[in-house]
């Protein structure tokens, strides 16, 4: 689900940048800040979480420019370290159990019904924060990004078999732990 | 009860297989398997708009630190030439390619006007010897923290047809990650050194600078 982008290519702003123009950085920063938003948040269970996260990896991909072998794909290099960042935020506080990332059903959407539903979305929230970082970020790519699993495999880097050994475990926790939660 | 779902309600969930197409047993499982994915919440996320401000702000002090360092480095990076610097070898390597890495402070050279230069400009600096242990390569470079992990702007010397590559730098005092790049292409870690996570899935040599008891690695 990679958008276009409007204006100069990734490259020549990374060239910019490395030449010594640090101005030029703030396209990428327009570029890039929301983009992986999604993934950020429904990793971390938390808005806040995320957006410190995005900035964290922002400014570390600005330290380590100069590494970046393909400038042109500097949204794949990003994610990967927003991915690890994301990853050793989990791993280092294990009993995050915050929830402001799941926003409220807006008021004219209060039925009966739809009540029901956000309910059961915020019970998913809740467990997906239960799965290991990695069933959690195959479950996100793929069902809230609605990337392939070849397309996840290629941005990860790992096998589809193994992604989907760890999708299938997730289906099997998830359901267990919505069981729990009723 | 087993609380897995049946591999044919997982096809489903993986987009691989239609609800109509599973027998009439699996119908509840696979609806409730439905239900699930549909109840997520979908919707973007959007950031607070000062984001990109405080990303910048970082950046220009990080661009800033940098400026300094670099108006800095002419003088510390003169390089050591007697042969006081001792040779030590800090790793010893296997079959493969890399060896060690070394320091010194800028006290064991026998050139009085380095030691002047270096310490009245920058007395927090050291020199530090980098060795490459690599028969085959036809070129070494270094590259890190220290030269904005260019690789194409500190090589280092073969000084033995075994094919040992130095180079000695001085660094200011404080942590530098580094990795040597053989060929303009392979980038090699220090077996000798510590490392740490790059933050993409690779590693990083580090090397710590302090005058404390007059070298530290």
């Amino acid at each position: 689900m990679e958008r276009t982008a409007v204006g100069p290519p990734d490259g020549v702003i990374v060239q910019a940048v490395l030449s010594g123009d640090v101005e030029q950085y703030a396209v990428l920063v327009r570029r890039y800040q929301d983009r992986y938003a999604r993934y950020a948040t429904r990793m971390l269970g938390s808005v806040d979480a995320a957006e410190d996260a995005v900035q964290d990896a922002l400014v570390r991909a600005y330290d380590q420019l100069a590494r970046c072998r393909d400038p042109d794909n500097f949204a794949g290099w990003f994610f990967l370290i927003l991915r690890n960042r994301c990853f050793a935020e989990r791993r280092r506080d294990q009993r995050f159990a915050a929830l402001d990332g799941v926003p409220d059903v807006p008021a004219e959407e209060n039925t009966e019904a739809s009540l029901e539903r956000a309910e059961r979305g915020k019970g998913i929230e809740r467990a997906l924060q239960d799965l290991t970082p990695e069933q959690r970020e195959v479950f996100v790519l793929k069902h809230m990004e609605e990337l392939s699993y070849e397309e996840i495999a290629g941005r990860v880097g790992t096998t589809v078999a193994a992604l989907k050994m760890r999708m299938h475990r997730a289906y099997d926790r998830l359901r267990e732990l919505l069981e729990e939660m009723r | 009860m087993s609380r897995e779902f049946h591999p044919l309600v997982k096809q489903l969930l993986d987009g691989e297989r239609t609800l109509y197409s599973l027998p009439p047993e699996l119908q509840a499982e696979a609806q409730e398997a439905v239900r699930l994915l549909g109840a997520m919440d979908r919707r973007d996320v959007t950031f607070s708009s000062g984001l990109e401000a405080r990303v910048m702000q970082e950046v220009r002090q990080h661009s800033t630190a940098r400026r300094v360092r670099a108006n800095t480095d002419p003088v510390l990076w003169r390089w050591l030439t007697a042969p006081s610097v001792p040779p030590w070898v800090v790793g010893a390597v296997s079959a493969a390619s890399v060896i060690a890495l070394i320091l010194v402070r800028p006290g064991p050279t026998n050139d009085p006007e380095a030691i002047a230069q270096a310490t009245a400009v920058a007395p927090e600096s050291v020199f530090v010897k980098f060795i490459l242990f690599a028969p085959a390569a036809k070129q070494v470079t270094l590259a890190g923290t220290f030269n904005r992990w260019e690789p194409g702007t500190t090589p280092l010397v073969r000084v033995s047809d075994e094919g040992v590559w130095t180079v000695t730098l001085g660094l200011p005092v404080g942590q530098h990650q580094y990795a040597f790049v053989v060929d303009g292409q392979r980038w090699v870690v220090d077996p000798a050194a510590p490392t740490v996570d790059d933050g993409f899935g690779r590693k990083n040599s580090v090397v710590s600078v302090s005058l404390e008891q007059g070298r530290v690695m």
